[in-house]
């Protein structure tokens, strides 16, 4: 069997870069285009006139129309389409298992954590104020609940922080769970 | 292709895959259109534009995996029955004969038959 040179390749992948194609289809339909023109050389035509042939068949129209099918086909079907988040759509034939998917499936709660937390040191910080400004301190005041109330809030939202990061690192590469 | 029969295949282009997928440990994609075309003598040819939306669709359902191998520095994508699609093959393949065995009987049917009265 023939086999294309790398020079050979690049034209096609060329091609198939200037008809708009992207991802996964790609890398397929260049293996796919390259089989083809080899399997006319074998048969014994020159590389110009089987890159030709194959082209023709693989005409720009033809790889338009294939890639609205994928995209009409293969997005997410109506009734997961209900329950998706904008997150699952932009992450359909994206890489999930890379980090972003999680950061943003988490973004709301850690959003909730940081007003928490946030509140809790400002809680904190007045009842530490006004300990600095009276110079007396007690628990049974309503600056020590403050003072209390805050510690609270803060240890609460950095534990939980943590044991959800933690589920993070299991968010699922691919569609499965789809 | 004739558009007579990309009318027909068209129906079928599922169940050819599954059958082919069934008979073999793995395939990718030029090797499918190529066993198309050598079984049918070159009388039916799949076209990639219809073959690829077909994997894709068969591997969103599970039915397929895939697995991508450097070939010659480049990356070629082969395609296997899950359990459940060699179930689903199995069930397709005997679903279509029975089809082709009714299509028979019903083009078998002598013209003199009475159609009711």
């Amino acid at each position: 069997m023939e086999k294309l040179t790398p020079q050979q390749i690049d034209r096609l992948y060329t091609y198939l870069l200037q008809s708009g194609l992207t991802g996964e289809l790609f890398t397929e339909l260049l293996d796919h285009l390259v089989c083809e023109v080899e399997h006319y050389m074998w048969i014994g035509l020159p590389f110009e006139a089987a890159m030709h042939k194959t082209l023709m068949e693989a005409n720009a129209d033809s790889v338009q129309k294939l890639r609205k099918i994928y995209q009409r086909e293969l997005t997410l079907a109506d009734d997961q389409l209900a329950e998706a988040s904008l997150d699952d759509i932009l992450f359909q034939f994206r890489n999930k298992s890379y980090g972003a998917y999680a950061m943003r499936q988490s973004y709301n709660r850690t959003l909730v954590y940081a007003l928490f937390g946030a509140l809790g040191l400002g809680l904190m910080m007045i009842a530490f104020l006004h300990l600095i400004s009276q110079k007396t301190w007690s628990y049974w005041s309503p600056w020590g609940m403050i003072w209390i109330a805050g510690v609270a809030a803060v240890s609460v939202a950095v534990v939980l922080y943590f044991l959800k990061q933690e589920r993070w690192q299991t968010v699922p590469d691919g569609e499965e769970e789809l | 292709m004739e558009p007579v029969s990309s009318e027909f295949l068209r129906g079928t282009l599922k169940t050819i895959v599954l059958k082919l997928l069934s008979e073999q440990d793995k395939m990718y994609g030029y090797q499918i259109t190529q066993a198309v075309k050598e079984r049918t003598k070159g009388e039916l040819t799949l076209t990639f534009g219809a073959l690829y939306p077909v994997l894709h669709k068969l591997e969103q359902e599970g039915l397929l995996i895939t697995e991508s191998v450097e070939v010659e520095g480049r990356l070629r994508k082969y395609y296997s029955l899950t359990d459940s699609g060699n179930e689903v093959a199995l069930q397709k393949i005997s679903e279509f004969e029975r089809f082709v065995d009714y299509m028979q009987q019903l083009f078998q049917t002598p013209p003199s038959i009475a159609y009711g009265h």
